[in-house]
């Protein structure tokens, strides 16, 4: 694995930028649920470090679960696609308030799905928030409830996020210089 | 949900003792795995946070899995001690450094199944990490490498571990007067 120092184009965002704006979400969420019990459900694997942050911060009463997906076949998921789920939940989300933790939402195509499925489990309340959000990718409507910060349309990695599975333990969000990356064999 | 100060019985490890101990951990797993990659796995639901926290103190190249896992039959891992997978890892171990990392152990059952069924994948090394270590509650015999803190045999709560499904995002690990406590 190469030191990230080899392959950093720029620091997008700091770990106290990061760290200040998980505050910030946190303490809107807990206003916006006030007197209500939440569901946060992180989308494994990028939004663990994410959930993990804000979840310190969320006073209300609040539980966590898990969902894994991958998509059918080979290649990026298309719009409008399915998406396979690997991991269901664990929780019966009918008549509960819902709040989807993710750590990007780029393309959207996901998430649109994960929302449109879940949504057919009747829950009180289902909304969104991310962390990033590359708006510029958007291929499927999502709308977002929380989001933490608007990015361009550059490759990052860090605080959670991975290339090719590694550097997901930086404290920081970075973008990849692509020309200096040497993916592993 | 009822406010955990109405059932704590007292705080075992506060917040700066566990984020030192877990620094520290990350700092020995780094020296002990030098010059190798790792695969930590953790143990949904309650390994989260510890492992979120682990790795950000570790300096060796690593990725990281998640595994699921529920018992056959009824209550928390009775019966047999076998453990079904609900989710299974995504990365093939075999000829890998493995680390599995869990909140708590106690009878030690469920980990050493993990442990016995991931090694039939032929990883090239396998250990286990856990946060807590209640070792008078043990009743199978499990070789944990790296441990946080030994902890009495007390029904704990906080840093990602759960009363029915609460409180895992509190700061400390505190045990619970269940007397006090009302589900």
């Amino acid at each position: 694995m190469q030191d990230y120092q080899d392959i950093l184009s720029e620091i997008l965002i700091d770990e106290q930028t990061l760290q200040t704006r998980i505050r910030e979400l946190g303490e809107e969420i807990n206003r916006d649920y006030q007197g209500k019990d939440l569901l946060l459900i992180c989308i494994l694997r990028g939004g663990i470090v994410f959930m993990v942050d804000l979840m310190r911060h969320i006073t209300v009463p609040h539980q966590i679960d898990f969902m894994a997906v991958s998509s059918y076949g080979a290649g990026v998921r298309q719009t409008g696609g399915s998406v396979r789920l690997s991991l269901d939940l664990k929780t019966d989300i009918r008549n509960k308030d819902v709040l989807l933790v993710e750590d990007i939402v780029d393309s959207g195509n996901t998430i649109a799905y994960v929302l449109e499925f879940l949504h057919t489990r009747q829950p009180r309340s289902l909304k969104v928030c991310t962390l990033l959000d590359k708006e510029e990718r958007r291929e499927a409507s999502v709308p977002i409830n929380y989001r933490g910060f608007n990015i361009p349309n550059k490759f990052v990695f860090g605080y959670g996020l991975d290339l090719d599975e590694y550097y997901r333990n930086l404290p920081f969000i970075a973008v990849v210089d692509l020309s200096k990356y040497h993916p592993p064999a | 949900m009822q406010d955990y100060r109405e059932f704590i019985d007292e705080i075992l490890v506060d917040e700066k003792t566990i984020g030192n101990r877990v620094a520290e951990l990350g700092a020995q797993i780094s020296h002990d795995y030098a010059g190798q990659e790792l695969l930590v796995v953790c143990l949904l639901r309650g390994g989260l946070t510890f492992s979120a926290d682990l790795t950000r103190h570790l300096t060796i190249p690593h990725t990281l899995d998640c595994m699921s896992l529920s018992s056959y039959g009824i209550g928390h891992y009775a019966s047999s001690g076998n453990v079904r997978v609900n989710l299974d890892l995504m990365t093939n171990i075999e000829g890998l450094n493995v680390l599995l990392v869990e909140d708590i152990v106690d009878s030690g059952r469920t980990l050493a199944h993990v442990l016995q069924m991931l090694r039939t994948r032929e990883p090239r090394s396998l250990h286990a990490c856990v946060l807590l270590d209640k070792k008078y509650r043990r009743e199978v015999p499990v070789e944990v490498t790296y441990v946080g803190f030994d902890i009495p045999d007390k029904y704990v709560f906080g840093y990602g571990i759960d009363i029915d499904e609460y409180y895992r995002h509190l700061s400390f690990i505190a045990s619970a007067d269940l007397k006090k406590y009302k589900k």
